[in-house]
């Protein structure tokens, strides 16, 4: 059984947010909601500031907090190290939302249309809006698996297809042959904010 | 990135959290105040009964407002499945076995002889101790709820669940104190309140000394320092919690306790219900304050740090309108 995870390269990513795209293609995630976020952060200042994107998604990570404080048993951690609500067991307390120390859990008491209140939905949103309610649904948590439906298919998550940077490789951390475990072992793939001690899967690549 | 970039607050946790947590720790203190004065026959019959009155209510009213926020409450009876690793399972599961508790105690005290001496029977010193037991984990678990959130830099502090237990004693005495008043002027109520107000006046000192603990360490760490300045920066929090909520209360109950002999009953009744009810107002601002002031950690990697920024979602357009700019 694959352990899968994600290396996520900074000297290639440039903010261009198509990850967060794709992943909202994919997923029909209704309006405030991105399971792949990009932050920016500067440091420096004139003439010789940096800018720099950070790719922030579900860690999925190997201790979940989320998973730990889940009171009914919905968050689960499967075989292959992905980390899955069941919608039918979450009871919508939102302890979870609080104890990911990453944020990447969201809550939606109510789907909402990207359009103006009062309009009749498109066909694409009545399929939009069926898709979310079938995959999450309302009331309940929700959060990236690194997307599961695709990877049913053997297609790469959304968000490592979109990339135009190719600063996105998914694979086995488990196998020391995949390209995943090859970057992280030859340009030293870090974890962030390791003294959560969650334990993430998803490793970054940054100039040293 | 300038370092003052306000951080995403939690807003998934809305003012119905904060009323349960609220509720929870009334209910838990005035049991836990009854509860002593029934198993050591103090003789203050009537802050014993009222305090039983208030105790098990409170926590079924403030339960309710937690189903309420459930975004799937049809589930809730799910709450108790994880007691093993989820504080809320815990909490369900110490909540239940108090409100069986608190409910048997204020029937047998109420609609049987079996309280009616002082000091109780055997059976009432029983449910006594392990109501009391089961209050102070009820007020307890509402602060380590909280402090075990991991996402949330402020709350994870240990003095949380300490404040929420002094806050819980001190509303819970103010809301007996109010039940007193409320009850009329009979023989031994101004004796009593005055008793209480020197209680209330040691506990909200209690009070004050914890939170400025609490706030001291949130200032020791940039991300709860980021939260402590942002509740200190709210009137609602200053004004509304120091002021009205623990100054004003405090001052009141000095003047009752000073004002027994030189003021006028109603007067004094009069200045022991402001002061408990602006003392219950304060405790209710502590936890929404508390809650709303809550943001996310600060991500570190190579010498950056990634905020998400706080920003209050924009109202919809109209149709035919210009999304704001």
């Amino acid at each position: 059984m694959p352990r899968y995870g994600m290396v996520i390269d900074l000297k290639r990513c440039y903010g261009c947010y198509a990850c967060s795209m794709a992943c909202k293609t994919a997923n029909h995630t209704p309006p405030g909601v991105f399971w792949a976020r990009v932050l920016m952060s500067e440091v420096g200042t004139y003439p010789n500031a940096v800018r720099q994107a950070l790719p922030v998604l579900c860690m999925q990570c190997d201790e979940p907090s989320c998973m730990e404080v889940c009171p009914t048993g919905a968050t689960q951690k499967r075989d292959d190290g992905i980390v899955i609500v069941d919608q039918d067991k979450c009871m919508g307390c939102k302890y979870c939302v609080m104890a990911c120390p990453y944020g990447s859990r969201y809550s939606v008491d109510k789907w909402e249309s990207y359009f103006p209140e009062g309009l009749p939905l498109s066909p694409l949103e009545e399929h939009q809006k069926k898709a979310w309610m079938e995959k999450s649904g309302v009331g309940v948590a929700t959060k990236c698996d690194f997307c599961l439906d695709r990877l049913a298919e053997g297609k790469l998550p959304a968000c490592v297809e979109a990339c135009p940077a190719v600063a996105r490789t998914f694979g086995d951390l488990d196998d020391p042959n995949s390209d995943i475990s090859i970057l992280i072992k030859k340009e030293r793939g870090q974890v962030l904010n390791p003294e959560f001690g969650n334990e993430p899967k998803v490793y970054y690549l940054f100039p040293r | 990135m300038d370092p003052k970039v306000n951080g995403q607050l939690q807003h998934d946790w809305s003012w119905l959290i904060a009323v349960y947590l609220f509720l929870g720790g009334v209910g838990g203190g005035a049991y836990t105040i009854a509860a002593i004065n029934s198993f050591l026959g103090t003789g203050l019959e009537l802050s014993t009964t009222v305090g039983l009155w208030i105790g098990f209510p409170a926590l079924l009213i403030g339960t309710l407002f937690l189903i309420a926020d459930l975004g799937a409450p049809s589930r809730a009876i799910l709450a108790a499945m994880k007691p093993g690793t989820s504080w809320i399972s815990r909490g369900t599961l110490i909540i239940s076995v108090f409100m069986v508790l608190s409910f048997v105690h204020l029937v047998l005290h109420q609609f049987t002889d079996v309280g009616a001496t002082a000091g109780g029977s055997t059976l009432i010193d029983i449910i006594a101790i392990a109501g009391i037991v089961f209050a102070i984990g009820t007020m307890a678990y509402t602060g380590i709820l909280l402090s075990a959130s991991k996402g949330i830099p402020f709350w994870r502090s240990g003095v949380v669940p300490i404040i929420f237990v002094v806050s819980a004693t001190v509303t819970g005495h103010f809301a007996i104190m109010l039940g007193v008043v409320l009850n009329g002027a009979v023989p031994g109520t101004l004796t009593a309140l005055q008793t209480m107000a020197l209680e209330a006046v040691a506990l909200v000192v209690l009070e004050v000394l914890a939170i400025l603990f609490f706030l001291q360490a949130a200032f020791r760490q940039p991300d709860p320092r980021e939260s402590a300045e942002r509740i200190l920066s709210k009137s609602m929090f200053v004004v509304g919690y120091f002021i009205l909520g623990l100054a004003m209360p405090m001052i009141l109950m000095i003047v009752v306790y000073f004002s027994v002999v030189s003021t006028s009953t109603n007067g004094m009744i009069a200045f022991a219900a402001i002061g408990a009810v602006l003392g219950l107002i304060g405790g209710l601002i502590l936890r929404q304050a508390v809650l709303i002031c809550g943001a996310l950690p600060t991500l570190n990697i190579a010498g950056f740090k990634f905020r998400r920024i706080h920003r209050p979602k924009d109202p919809k357009p109209g149709i035919g309108l210009m999304p704001p700019t």
